[in-house]
């Protein structure tokens, strides 16, 4: 029990600490609200003096002048009740969690099915590669993989496009994450698009993600097979595939685990350049987005959800190691 | 009365494809403005019937916020034009020729301090309630009353002091000459339904309300908007009659070039407003009906620190060095791959403001073309030579693909007269932070123009636009302070057209004389379009409104005259 209670303290303690974090990084960094929007405004040609688009930024409640501890410290009450303010970036005047919640589905749909999904691939994969050492599978998948894992993300996406989304009748869509015009809701035709606009950016992350699975769990795998009660299990006749999945697997999976929890608590931020290149209004974007233009509200209200997600995710994790593997509960 | 007016708007709707080409072509200045007289020069003969959807693939860089607040500058790319009309429309590329949009006439009194609108009769919100006089003056009123609302600070900088209506017509009075803010009243402030913004959140937080079902006076309603995309419906009844031809307009949001230039090249999207590289290759070649033009509005220049706190770019003759090492129309091959002319020492954007353009003075300075041995002469006259190279750092913005293309050109040209120069790519904050504050030698920039190059040179060259080393300059970031030059300004507000060509000229003389900002390029507007279903697009032979989709209100203008070919069969 102390072990969970050391993880929750834990837990807590790295929250603060990266709450400040974010309150005071982007503060740091060179530029102001104020300057983003003066350099976005000036170009529909207009001219607006920086005394006015100040008095606008005030009106949505960003006052520059403030005493940094006292916003320091609305700050963390903001984040902790909930109240994340309206953005003052690109999007200025709507509320971040209106804009948060538009972006968030579609993110967590591509980016953490994609995720699961090559994890799940992954695992499997390289638990069948590592059973049949030396087999079939084990010669030919691990070493393509490795190959496509090693690809940057963006040049698998522009290539994808070049083969599939070129020319006046494109085989899928290179952008958008589904047809512009259609109206979201639960019909045939709006799934299937979102299906359609997904292969692509799903595609992209799943080659580049899940050869890093493969390799980890087959070398686990290696490792755990050739311990004595893999061959006790052998010995006393059990079938191979339950000694496959229920005494190797399980155990070459527990150090995959943790790196799984990692991956889906970066979903949250998105793989930002799948989103980038395929035009695909989720959270990785609107994070890009929102550094460009210095939008503090939005930009508190993305790092929250992301030191969140990953420290759940790890929290989780602790705890799902704590339920499969007996040591970590005697060590506590 | 009413006969008279009704022709004048039927000779309105024929001849708004040729918007400004007639009798509205007439420069800013002029006493008054009636009906444009139909022209054939458009081609706008009659109407068109309706039909057809035109696509803008626009990189607005960003997901649509669903709002659609005209006072908000960051969401009223998206409503004014499309729903909210201003008073006039003022057509920067036909030297401020003026079209007459809610108001059917204006008069300036004779000191220009004051100016009265006849406002259009028969027009209706689109929720089917009158627009009057009363509108407009509420519009600029609810200005004064939040000042957040006031973008173009007209109560606060221009002089505005009050704006009243009686019957049709209304009067706004300003404590000075108010010329030239005419483009700011008249053409860039959307007039909003009092009836909608008197009432509820609109009138309590008028700077920050939402506003997701806009009611406008404009060609388009908004017909529904998710974050990626908004779809507009022609407004049935649209005061012009007939127009919108086409019923339907998307706006999806790109967030980035790529994705745009993919679908403006297979025609997916009918409308680009982007710089495309290679565009000839990438997007022309893909289809004969892909078309682009590029006309000029303003200049892309080095921007020299003139503080004497900054030696060597404080010193006219390394700057008059620079400017005759430049070869420009050099630059403009390489760096812009010819898409943006070459710019000239006078500032004057040409052949969009040709008639303010002062040749002669520029060959008689000798800045008409390179002349590198002067600039070698000059730069031995303040002391550099081969063993005492003068460095020069200019800060850009990475990612400005172009600017890094001109600016290795501009590189090589000052390497042959002995100034060594330094490309600083910054990111964007970082170069703002520097070039607002003065904290730079040199810094590759563009500004916005104006309907005459008064709009441009005033924000580089005017005093009051420029601050200290350390404060933040509004847009005189090279901080040139000369009052000959002020007053030159001062006498334009109350000028006659004329009188305003040359004033623009003697302020061209400075520019010649002084080399307070050293014009590369020409800025222009970015503008794709096809042509396979839909007509009607601005062209360099018709330039009836700025053909850029970020343009506004100009967007209005182009979407009133677009007809779909496939709906006339």
């Amino acid at each position: 029990m102390r072990y969970l209670i050391r993880r929750l303290g834990f837990f807590v303690l790295t929250l603060w600490a990266a709450m400040t974090l974010n309150f005071f990084i982007p503060r740091m960094m060179p530029g102001s609200p104020e300057q983003a929007l003066r350099e976005r405004f000036s170009k529909g040609g207009s001219v607006v003096s920086p005394e006015q688009l100040r008095t606008v930024l005030a009106e949505f409640g960003f006052d520059p002048d403030k005493n940094i501890l006292l916003q320091y410290v609305e700050y963390l009450k903001a984040m902790v009740t909930g109240h994340w303010g309206v953005s003052v970036g690109s999007s200025l005047g709507v509320p971040v969690t209106s804009l948060i919640g538009d972006a968030l589905p579609w993110t967590l749909g591509l980016v953490g099915i994609s995720t699961v999904l090559a994890f799940v691939l992954g695992t499997l994969i390289g638990t069948i590669a590592g059973w049949r050492r030396g087999g079939l599978i084990d010669g030919i998948v691990p070493p393509v993989f490795i190959v496509t894992s090693a690809l940057p993300y963006f040049w698998v996406a522009l290539l994808l496009i070049s083969l599939f989304a070129i020319g006046n009748n494109p085989l899928l869509p290179n952008d958008f994450n589904y047809e512009q015009g259609l109206t979201p809701g639960f019909n045939g035709e709006f799934i299937l698009s979102v299906l359609k606009h997904g292969i692509l950016p799903a595609g992209t992350i799943l080659i580049t993600a899940v050869g890093g699975w493969i390799l980890t769990m087959r070398n686990n795998m290696i490792a755990t097979l050739a311990e004595d009660y893999v061959r006790m299990a052998r010995a006393k006749g059990i079938p191979n595939r339950r000694i496959m999945f229920g005494y190797a697997g399980r155990n070459a999976f527990l150090p995959n685990l943790s790196g799984f929890a990692m991956s889906l608590g970066f979903v949250i931020s998105g793989t930002i350049l799948v989103e980038y290149v395929f035009n695909y209004p989720g959270l990785g974007y609107m994070f890009y987005n929102a550094t460009v233009s210095t939008d503090y509200p939005l930009l508190q209200a993305l790092f929250l959800l992301v030191t969140l997600a990953v420290l759940i995710c790890v929290l989780l994790c602790d705890f799902a190691v704590f339920l499969l593997d007996p040591r970590a509960r005697t060590k506590g | 009365m009413r006969a008279i007016k009704r022709v004048a708007v039927t000779a309105i709707a024929v001849g708004l494809l040729a918007a400004g080409c007639g009798g509205g072509d007439k420069p800013i200045g002029g006493a008054s403005s009636g009906t444009p007289q139909a022209s054939s020069s458009g081609g706008g003969q009659g109407t068109y019937k309706k039909g057809g959807t035109v696509t803008i693939a626009n990189v607005g860089g960003q997901t649509w916020p669903c709002q659609f607040n005209p006072f908000n500058p960051a969401v009223n790319q998206q409503a004014l034009g499309f729903v909210y009309e201003p008073l006039t429309f003022v057509n920067v590329l036909k030297s401020g020729a003026t079209t007459p949009m809610l108001a059917t006439a204006f008069a300036w009194s004779p000191k220009k301090d004051s100016i009265v609108f006849t406002i259009r009769s028969g027009v209706k919100w689109s929720d089917g309630q009158p627009f009057t006089a009363d509108d407009v003056v509420f519009t600029f009123n609810q200005m004064k009353a939040q000042p957040a609302l006031d973008l173009y600070s007209l109560w606060t900088g221009a002089g505005l002091t009050s704006v009243t209506g009686s019957g049709d017509k209304v009067t706004m009075k300003f404590k000075a000459a108010a010329e030239p803010y005419f483009f700011n009243f008249a053409n860039q402030v959307g007039i909003v339904p009092k009836h909608v913004w008197s009432t509820g959140e609109a009138a309590s937080k008028p700077g920050t309300w939402a506003n997701t079902k806009p009611i406008g006076t404009g060609p388009f309603t908004v017909a529904s908007c998710s974050s990626n995309n908004i779809s507009y419906v022609a407004n049935g009844s649209y005061w012009q009659p007939g127009k919108p031809y086409v019923e339907k307009v998307q706006y999806p949001a790109y967030l980035d070039n790529n994705p745009a230039n993919l679908d403006l090249a297979s025609g997916k999207a009918q409308w680009g407003g982007q710089y495309i590289p290679n565009i000839d290759k990438f997007y022309k070649s893909k289809s004969p009906e892909n078309n682009y033009w590029f006309p000029p509005t303003a200049n892309v220049a080095i921007i020299p620190n003139l503080d004497p706190s900054h030696k060597v770019t404080s010193n006219l003759a390394v700057r008059q060095a620079i400017a005759y090492a430049l070869d420009r129309e050099q630059i403009s091959k390489i760096g812009e791959s010819g898409y943006q002319p070459a710019a000239n020492q006078t500032g004057v954007v040409t052949p969009t403001f040709d008639k303010y353009f002062d040749k002669d003075a520029l060959a008689t300075a000798g800045y008409d073309k390179p002349n590198p041995d002067k600039a070698k002469q000059l730069l031995q006259g303040a002391g550099y030579s081969a063993s005492n190279p003068l460095k020069l750092n200019v800060i850009t913005v990475t990612g400005y693909t172009d600017w890094d293309a001109s600016l290795a050109v501009v590189k090589q040209q000052l390497a042959k007269v002995g100034i060594e120069l330094t490309v600083q790519d910054l990111q964007q904050q970082s170069y703002n932070q520097k070039l607002f504050t003065g904290d730079y030698d040199l810094a590759y920039s563009s500004l916005s123009g104006g309907p005459t190059p008064y709009y441009e040179l005033r924000q580089l060259l005017y005093s009051k636009n420029s601050a200290p080393i350390g404060k933040q300059a509004s847009s005189n970031y090279s901080r040139y302070l000369k009052p000959e030059v002020d007053k030159l300004f001062d006498q334009y507000a109350s000028a006659d057209a004329d009188t305003q060509v040359k004033l623009i000229k003697q302020i061209s003389s400075y520019m010649i004389k002084d080399v307070p900002v050293i014009p590369t390029t020409e800025s222009v507007d970015w503008y794709q379009y096809n042509t396979k279903d839909l007509q009607g697009w601005p062209t360099q032979d018709n330039p009836y409104a700025q053909p850029a989709p970020y343009n506004i209100p100009d967007v209005g203008q182009v979407l009133a005259n677009l007809y779909s070919k496939s709906a006339q069969k």
